[in-house]
């Protein structure tokens, strides 16, 4: 074999494993949708419920009437996931969608975290959801994540600081002690996100060699037959 | 001839191969791709619209629970000695914490759980009282709620049931996780609610102020807005001022 036909075979291969990478990931973003649907529409539920065991009603004396948080996990939690749910459904895969679904994840996270009167129990949702959204191997969907984390923290921080810190003037590392928690996950699910994805080139390469040489001895038995 | 190799050890390569030109290593997203196929259709439209829809009720859902969340109950008035006519005894060698409580008002559940934190960073012990406030003509299922067991199971708690919002009217206490503290002379310290929002657990300005004072320690101010639900009492303003 010349070197301008290995060239050419070479070229032919990088390109095929580029392509056969590519479809895996485009895989792995389509079904990561699919699985955040199920997901989004599984905690909107969970708040409903959560809202009718916690806080079904609110009393005025003897009067009791429906409590807001049963208002708020209904009317808010499905405002929450409809658009991500839409998008899904109209464009899964898109580089929007999973942007989407990531900010719908951490205010669902934020719903819940006021539905359980602020729990510090529940505060773990947000680390559990910035893992979940790892599955879609993309650093950038856990910046958008990690963003809507500072937003919150900055608005809450800036209107109603004691609901935060639980004073008025909080010290001003205290945003950074919480900051440094979410941005030592995101480190390690960037990381791992890295390594998954060039795990994933060695194979896509591997693979795609092996079709070529598979291919190959085809030809082979085929020109000898004939 | 080629500028990069990507030759990993153990591959079956018998070929030194370049790198694979995937789309996310040429920055490539899906969304350009769709954007250089073709123009924004009328379903990308619909999309955008629909995203800035989202974007104005969610934020307007969010803005909603907040206010509601961070606008207080009525503030008590109560009188600024320990009123002769109440039937809670009060102690007269410590303070004397008296918090009052609607037995069904789920957002209450926050404040008594402030409560008994409040008390594990007290040094010296205070009398403590929950008060559950029982509107007249109210049923036996009211003093026997998860909140009345809650209160009951905090360490050295008092729970007195308040028949007919007698002692929430002498008290002059209108919302539930109102906390009232007067000091071993029976003279009010401190007057206001001990959660930051409604119904949220975690640190606040009145548990602050109010463990600063049973600590023995000034506190910045005497008062602090209290969340919770209407106790249904009507009392007269008393004019205390802690």
């Amino acid at each position: 074999m010349s070197e301008v036909q290995t060239d050419r075979t070479a070229d032919a291969i990088v390109a095929r494993a580029g392509a056969r990478f590519d479809k895996w990931l485009d895989e792995r973003h389509v079904t990561t949708d699919r699985f955040f649907a199920w997901l989004l529409a599984g905690q909107w539920l969970f708040g409903i419920a959560i809202a009718l065991t916690i806080s079904p009603h609110t009393w005025s004396g003897k009067v009791e009437s429906i409590h807001a948080h049963v208002w708020l996990a209904t009317l808010l939690g499905g405002a929450i996931i409809s658009l991500p749910l839409l998008l899904i459904r109209m464009r899964p895969g898109h580089v929007m969608t999973r942007h989407v679904v990531s900010v719908s994840q951490m205010l669902i996270s934020a719903l819940l975290i006021h539905l359980t009167g602020g729990r510090i129990e529940t505060h773990f949702h947000v680390f559990v959801s910035l893992a979940f959204l790892a599955f879609y191997l993309d650093w950038r969907v856990l910046v958008t994540a990690t963003l809507v984390v500072v937003a919150d923290h900055l608005i809450l921080g800036l209107f109603l600081p004691e609901s935060v810190y639980g004073i008025d003037n909080p010290e001003w590392w205290r945003f950074l002690e919480h900051a440094f928690w979410v941005l030592f996950l995101i480190s390690v699910l960037v990381y791992g996100c890295a390594t998954t994805i060039k795990t994933w080139l060695g194979f896509a390469q591997e693979v795609v060699m092996l079709e070529a040489l598979a291919e190959r001895q085809l030809d082979g038995a085929h020109g000898e037959g004939s | 001839m080629r500028s990069r190799m990507w030759h990993r050890r153990g591959s079956l390569s018998p070929l030194p191969l370049k790198k694979p030109s995937t789309r996310a290593a040429r920055g490539v997203t899906h969304l350009e791709i769709s954007m250089s196929a073709r123009s924004p259709s009328w379903s990308t439209l619909g999309l955008g619209l629909a995203a800035v829809l989202w974007v104005l009720t969610v934020g307007g859902g969010f803005v909603a629970m907040l206010v509601y969340k961070s606008t207080p109950g009525i503030a008590a008035a109560p009188p600024a000695s320990w009123p002769e006519a109440s039937r809670i005894e009060p102690a007269h060698d410590k303070p004397t914490l008296v918090m009052f409580a609607h037995p069904k008002c789920t957002c209450t559940r926050a404040s008594l759980h402030e409560l008994g934190e409040l008390l594990a960073r007290v040094d010296e012990p205070a009398r403590v009282v929950v008060a559950f406030v029982l509107p007249d003509g109210t049923g036996e299922d009211w003093n026997d709620t998860d909140l009345w067991h809650s209160a009951e199971a905090i360490p050295g708690v008092t729970v007195v049931a308040d028949h007919g919002s007698r002692e929430a009217n002498l008290f002059a206490s209108r919302t539930s996780g109102t906390a009232l503290l007067y000091d071993a002379g029976g003279r009010l310290e401190f007057a206001g609610g001990i959660t930051s929002m409604r119904g949220h657990e975690g640190d606040s300005l009145g548990q602050e102020r109010m463990v600063a004072l049973l600590n023995g320690h000034a506190a910045d101010r005497p008062t602090s807005p209290v969340f919770g639900c209407d106790l249904g009492a009507e009392p007269k303003d008393q004019g205390g001022k802690p």
